[in-house]
């Protein structure tokens, strides 16, 4: 397949992902949506790493599953602790920073 | 009469295009769905799809990792979270941030229109052999002599976000006062 059209993929799940994460307020699906934008770039790393023949493309992917777990997992227990004091998930209403 | 390869060429780009398809659709899914359980459900769909996606551009290791650590370690999480949390449905009142969203939608699609007017990229045929593209013993092979100390960094990554999640919920701290308006 051609390369304009995988670019064209991945640009479609990264747009999608970047507008859920304007679009939406509840902070497990902002999530999902950031795991959305971090897959398309995967991705597309990983189509590349096959059109030039060379593996960079794919250690790089790799780590950017690891860091893209450990974030889920620091991002789950935040969003854990923060419904445990305020028993509320909309972040338009997490504004407690706010000066 | 077709030649075998054109055939087989023919049925690949086919499979790509639909999965292709198949992932951006269930993309949409998460973003729409109000739930969020189908939310996660759509993004297993579409973790699964890429995995797919992987698979056919040579990348069966990471294919699997795909599935184990997506589909199968975060995936897995998020639904214990929803089934804590309870999965309310949320109400959607202000359309700026819709509008917002697609106007940086339509930006970025812009922006992809002209940098693909630049051209393709050249292939090239690199030192790895084509039978052991994308195996875990090139990928161990690179990951261990060339990237060895990104590796251990990222081991260092996960430690301490364990540790750091650990704090975060074996201390409960006392609740914060609401602020009075």
């Amino acid at each position: 397949m051609g390369q304009e059209f995988v670019l064209l993929i991945s640009a479609s799940i990264f747009c999608v992902g970047a507008a859920g994460f304007i679009i939406r307020r509840n902070p497990l699906i902002m999530f999902m949506s950031v795991e959305l934008m971090l897959n398309s770039v995967n991705f597309l790393l990983i189509t590349y790493s096959s059109f030039l023949n060379s593996l960079d493309g794919q250690i790089f992917a790799l780590f950017i599953m690891t860091v893209a777990a450990a974030e889920v997992v620091v991002g789950l227990a935040i969003i854990l602790t923060i419904f445990r004091t305020r028993h509320d998930l909309d972040v338009d209403h997490i504004d407690m920073l706010k000066g | 009469m077709l030649e075998i390869a054109t055939v087989f060429d023919f049925t690949h780009d086919m499979v790509i295009l639909v999965v292709g398809l198949t992932a951006v659709l269930a993309s949409l899914g998460v973003v729409l769905c109000s739930s969020p359980i189908y939310c996660a459900l759509y993004l297993i769909g579409h973790m699964i799809c890429l995995a797919l996606l992987f698979l056919l551009y040579n990348a069966e290791f990471l294919a699997v990792v795909q599935i184990i650590v997506y589909a199968g370690a975060v995936m897995i999480l998020f639904l214990f979270i929803i089934a804590l949390l309870g999965g309310k449905k949320e109400v959607q009142e202000n359309s700026l941030h819709r509008s917002m969203a697609l106007a940086f939608v339509f930006t970025l699609l812009g922006e992809l229109y002209l940098s693909a007017t630049v051209g393709p990229t050249q292939q090239v045929h690199g030192e790895i052999p084509p039978e052991l593209f994308g195996t875990a013993k090139a990928i161990g092979l690179e990951l261990f002599s060339k990237h060895l100390v990104a590796f251990e960094l990222a081991s260092a990554l996960l430690l301490v976000a364990a540790v750091g999640v650990i704090c975060l919920a074996k201390f409960s701290f006392a609740p914060l006062r609401r602020r009075v308006r």
